[in-house]
């Protein structure tokens, strides 16, 4: 009987260091996940940071071409312009502020890729090597971005399904963990400027629903 | 090419057109690029411990889900799934691209394809692609992969995140353009892949400094086993502590359990020891050349064209 009782506290104890140690480990596995998505958002900012930075280039050599649309260009400024007061340096906790970024970029991402349609029609343009390496990093950065924007979202649906998760979401919201907004796949966002048909059946980005 | 009837079910499990790596005798499967169905060691064994079952297959399904269509790492430097590049430019690329990794560390691939799988994004694919095979160094990331895909007629430099300053998208590019694509255009395949993959050196060349060696053979030292090793004292202690702690509590019932789980566990084990070995171990002659990727990243550096 004696025995018995022993071997009962002995099992609580086993328990109650389980719980313990599980509850240590999640809160850091919790900070891990939250840090990776906060890294990971500084890597979608600077691919985004990166094409800012090619478009005055950009937009110097496309001008120095014979009578090229002026009103394409301004476009671009005027997007650049917007898109440098969407940066964040934390990655965004709510809905509205990651939209307001992801618009202010999706703005100039379009107009850029306006100007790329439109430089189809001037052969002197395409020929230029400067042109053509500038379109190359366009094109690079266009494709970066999406790679890093799908690792933000794979990033935060780790987090977001950790934060969920039984233990872990009695205790998540009181010590300040929140959900992550992802980035939604808008029609064109996400796919390089260049003209290409066969993105659509791809699931890359998981898109948080309505 | 007699490869085994297992083997080659992968290749068109993949979509890839039936892969049958013409430059590789043995193919290997990767774990992680097999369906859970298609396992041999999960359909093949018959045992009575439902739970373990459940729970490799569960295993198997996510790592399937996660690589979903992803092609296994290849085992040379250059492997071509198409005869496009005659059998002894193979080799001499082969060995260049060794010699390449050895000098500089910096691992460069040329893979080609016969198309990509059905529904795929080129600059999706092989970014993915580059990320499970790992090519390039864990931390120095120093790693490009050329791929060819013959019936989408396109190209992909996929340049890893320590090789962007050496070869910048711009780079890229005009080794697509300039040296790849007006080859290709002739006709002339091999002289394109050849001369690509030559820019690729020449412009990653300085970069980093090598050791002499490849992760292939650091590997093949003894290195890759390490973990695995690891894995099996753990599981063995924990097979001790819990046949101890059955006996004390249940009695002698327990036995029997316990030979099953010896039994069973036994073969996982020995598969995961096998791929990791590699499968050059010569130590010259042809079975150098072999490759393994160190866990480089890519973050979509590089470019695309076609012809």
């Amino acid at each position: 009987m004696k025995k018995y009782g022993l071997g009962c506290l002995g099992v609580a104890a086993l328990l109650l260091l389980i719980t313990v140690i599980g509850g240590c480990g999640g809160y850091n596995r919790l900070v891990r996940l939250q840090q990776g998505v906060d890294a990971q958002w500084g890597n979608v900012q600077n691919q985004y940071q990166r094409r800012s930075e090619l478009v005055p280039n950009l937009v110097q050599t496309v001008a120095g071409a014979a009578n090229f649309e002026k009103s394409t260009l301004s476009d671009i400024v005027r997007a650049r312009a917007s898109v440098n007061q969407v940066q964040t340096a934390q990655s965004p906790n709510n809905e509205a502020q990651l939209r307001r970024f992801e618009q202010a970029q999706n703005e100039l991402g379009s107009a850029l890729s306006r100007l790329l349609v439109i430089v189809e029609r001037y052969p002197e343009l395409k020929a230029n090597n400067n042109f053509r390496d500038l379109q190359a990093q366009l094109e690079g950065t266009e494709n970066r971005i999406a790679v890093e924007r799908t690792r933000f979202n794979e990033a935060g649906q780790n987090y977001n399904t950790a934060i969920k998760q039984f233990p872990a979401v009695v205790y998540a919201g009181a010590l300040g963990f929140h959900p992550k907004p992802y980035f939604q796949s808008a029609p064109g966002s996400e796919t390089a400027p260049k003209v290409q048909f066969d993105f659509g059946t791809q699931t890359s980005a998981p898109a948080k629903g309505p | 090419m007699s490869l085994p009837q297992g083997e080659r079910q992968i290749g068109t499990d993949l979509e890839c057109g039936g892969l049958t790596p013409l430059s590789i005798l043995n193919v290997q499967a990767h774990p992680k690029s097999v369906r859970a169905s298609k396992w041999s060691a999960v359909s093949s064994h018959r045992t009575p411990n439902v739970f373990i079952v459940c729970a490799l297959v569960f295993c198997v399904a996510v790592a399937a889900f996660a690589a979903d269509r992803i092609p296994p790492a290849p085992k040379r430097y250059f492997t071509q799934y198409t005869q496009l590049v005659s059998q002894a430019t193979a080799e001499t690329l082969n060995q260049k691209l060794e010699e390449f990794e050895k000098k500089t560390s910096s691992q460069i691939l040329v893979v080609i394809f016969p198309r990509l799988p059905q529904g795929a994004a080129l600059e999706d694919f092989t970014v993915r692609t580059f990320q499970a095979w790992g090519v390039g160094e864990k931390g120095k990331d120093n790693g490009a992969v050329l791929f060819i895909f013959v019936a989408d007629r396109k190209i992909r430099i996929e340049v890893g995140y320590g090789l962007e300053g050496a070869i910048p998208d711009a780079i890229a590019k005009r080794i697509i353009e300039d040296e790849i694509r007006p080859r290709f255009q002739r006709r002339d395949m091999e002289g394109g892949i050849v001369a690509g993959a030559n820019a690729l050196m020449q412009a990653a060349q300085g970069e980093y400094r090598g050791t002499g060696t490849t992760v292939a053979q650091r590997r093949t030292g003894g290195g890759g086993r390490v973990p695995c090793g690891s894995g099996i004292i753990l599981a063995v202690i924990v097979i001790v502590v819990l046949s101890s702690m059955a006996r004390r509590l249940g009695g002698g019932t327990m036995y029997h359990r316990r030979r099953r789980r010896h039994a069973y566990w036994g073969t996982p084990w020995i598969t995961t020891g096998g791929w990791g070995g590699g499968s050059s171990r010569g130590g010259g002659g042809w079975s150098s050349g072999s490759f393994s990727g160190g866990g480089g990243r890519s973050g979509g550096g590089g470019a695309s064209g076609g012809w």
